[in-house]
């Protein structure tokens, strides 16, 4: 790559792995309170000691949903930056362990507070479910430490523009900022219900709460938090499967466009969260439905554009017929072979999405274990797969290790693992869920009601499932651990792919911030504007708290 | 004496698109199956109206 580093300086190596250290220990804890959930709610198993299912289902979901990703991702698109755009100055690496440690000390300070039984407000934590104040103290420096990173990343791509004026910047860095601006103007908005509302109510400063207001405060949050995570995924598909399986990108500004539509239309679409929320007028929810549906787009442009990656690469190998492309590529080969399983998943994954998106639809599966089935498909195989295979590269790259033959083996394994697992736990979940079962709920036959009675099948079915998944993540950690500490000393690439012969120019447009977060502000502001003000003036009188735990 | 004519001339030269008739099949099948998904649940929508 042009004016890229070839490898990653090692004191931004060390920052990443800080990252991605954290982010496996969440993944080890968060994936333990998942296997005692399923078990749980097989309705054949109880948690010891009078420990809540709801402590655990807060902490499955606080450290693999948003621990976990956040800290994953940063950690990968600083050694992405500095891996493309250059060695990052000292200032910027100051700053990027500055957000790491608030990051990591308002984590710490969240999860005491859920593990002592003080935080059983679920991952979603809105009112009027009260948590201790320290939970929510804990989460807000995690989104301010995250924000320092995202301001860090920022200026070392504006240090880049400066020095190449009129030169389009690195495909990885530019996707990095795309996902940081994202991230920047979504967290506003649970940063203001947690600092506005939240905060103030569960100090006792403030009796009462807006409800509405909370709620969809959080899923202007919500909705794009799930690309946040989904488009470091498509970094990964875009700009770094190609090379390693031998191809090139099959376009630089269909990637960079994709990107760029996701930062327009991903923000503007809670509503489609609240469906069944009463007090939004439906035709707002109507008007966030189609700019959800707007989405579709960015999607299946990745979509052809993985397609046509892998058939041009077969097809350069000599492949023939109209799928014989598929057999040229490297199955066996674990950087590969996690990732395009990931792919394959978000097939059903997408469908599911647009089930809920669709206003009657969502009236079937709304609130029902369907819902948990969908984002086990998105976030815990589509993007949580694609993760496993870049740190199967990632980790040895910056610890200057190669990854051996068996654990390239132990990784394949791991990812059929995985596979098996979800296909039982989440093909369960979303049939369970168009039978009515609830998501978010313990085991119950509620007084033997013939309807939760058919669900019991589906649920040990969960359990099962559940529990193939737990030995994938002992899989992973064993290969995370190897690669990091134990795997022999040796140079391991950072994969970035080139651009095909074929492809157009990229234009300098994708690159006009003002334009583009103008646009995607906008948009904000027409979807939400008029219901928000309507929340506030013809609101309730609020709710006290709530702890039902 | 001979002119030569340069019959390269008369040739526009074509840009040749990669083959990617295997990505054609490949979307429509993911098309035909989002809305397949979605028309099944609609059908459960409507009889259970």
């Amino acid at each position: 790559m042009m004016n890229g580093t070839w490898k990653v300086d090692a004191r931004d190596g060390k920052l990443a792995m800080a990252h991605i250290y954290v982010a496996f220990v969440a993944l080890a804890l968060g994936g333990l309170a998942g296997l005692l959930q399923v078990l749980v709610r097989s309705g054949k198993f109880e948690l010891p000691a009078g420990i809540s299912y709801y402590t655990i289902l807060t902490t499955h979901g606080v450290l693999l949903g948003l621990v976990l990703t956040t800290f994953f991702i940063i950690g990968f698109q600083f050694a992405a930056v500095s891996r493309t755009a250059g060695t990052l100055s000292d200032r910027v690496r100051f700053w990027g362990w500055v957000g790491f440690w608030l990051m990591t000390i308002g984590t710490a300070i969240t999860a005491f507070y859920i593990l002592i039984g003080e935080a059983s407000v679920l991952y979603t934590f809105y009112a009027p479910l009260q948590a201790h104040a320290g939970f929510y103290i804990g989460l807000t420096l995690v989104v301010v430490g995250s924000w320092i990173s995202g301001f860090a990343m920022f200026a070392h791509y504006a240090k880049w523009k400066k020095a190449h004026p009129g030169q389009v910047s690195p495909l990885l860095t530019f996707m990095s900022v795309v996902n940081m601006v994202l991230w920047l103007i979504c967290s506003l908005g649970v940063a203001a219900t947690v600092l506005f509302q939240l905060i103030p109510w569960s100090l006792g400063y403030v009796d009462r709460i807006n409800v509405l207001v909370s709620r969809t405060l959080f899923w202007y949050f919500g909705h794009p938090l799930v690309y946040f995570w989904l488009l470091p995924a498509y970094m990964i598909w875009y700009a770094i499967i190609p090379k390693i399986i031998g191809g090139k990108m099959f376009s630089d500004s269909l990637a960079r466009m994709s990107f760029i539509l996701f930062l327009i239309f991903s923000i503007p679409v809670g509503f489609h969260h609240q469906l069944v929320e009463p007090g939004i007028d439906p035709a707002w929810k109507y008007l966030q439905v189609v700019l959800t549906f707007m989405v579709v787009i960015p999607s299946l442009m990745t979509a052809f554009s993985m397609f046509a990656t892998f058939e041009m690469y077969g097809r350069s190998k000599g492949a023939t017929g109209l799928f014989g492309w598929l057999r040229k590529l490297p199955w066996g080969d674990a950087r590969f072979f996690a990732p395009f399983i990931g792919m394959l998943f978000f097939i059903p994954a997408g469908a599911g999405g647009l089930v809920n998106a669709s206003h009657q639809l969502n009236q079937v599966v709304h609130n029902t274990i369907w819902v948990t089935g969908h984002f086990h498909l998105t976030l815990a195989t589509t993007v949580v797969l694609t993760f496993f295979g870049a740190a199967y590269w990632l980790i040895p790259h910056l610890t200057g290790r190669v990854m051996t033959k068996a654990m390239n083996r132990l990784a394949i394994i791991q990812t059929i693992v995985w596979s098996i697992g979800m296909i039982f736990m989440s093909s369960a979940m979303h049939f369970a869920g168009l039978l009515g079962a609830p998501r978010r709920s313990a085991f119950s036959t509620y007084g033997d009601a013939p309807q939760a009675l058919e669900w019991v099948p589906y649920q040990i079915a969960q359990a099962v499932g559940g529990t193939i998944l737990f030995i994938g993540i002992i899989l992973v950690l064993i290969i995370v651990t190897n690669l990091a500490f134990f795997a022999p000393k040796g140079e391991t690439e950072f994969p970035v792919a080139e651009v095909a012969e074929q492809a157009e120019r990229t234009p300098l447009v994708f690159e006009n911030w003002t334009l583009w977060i103008g646009i995607a502000v906008v948009l904000i502001l027409i979807a939400y504007t008029v219901p928000f003000i309507d929340m506030i003036q013809n609101a309730p009188p609020g709710s006290k708290g709530f702890k039902l735990w | 004496m001979k002119t030569q004519l340069n019959t390269n001339t008369s040739k526009t030269k074509v840009e040749k698109e990669p083959p990617l008739k295997g990505t054609l099949v490949s979307v429509l099948f993911l098309g035909f199956f989002l809305i397949f998904t979605w028309v099944s649940v609609y059908f459960l929508f409507l009889n259970r109206l």
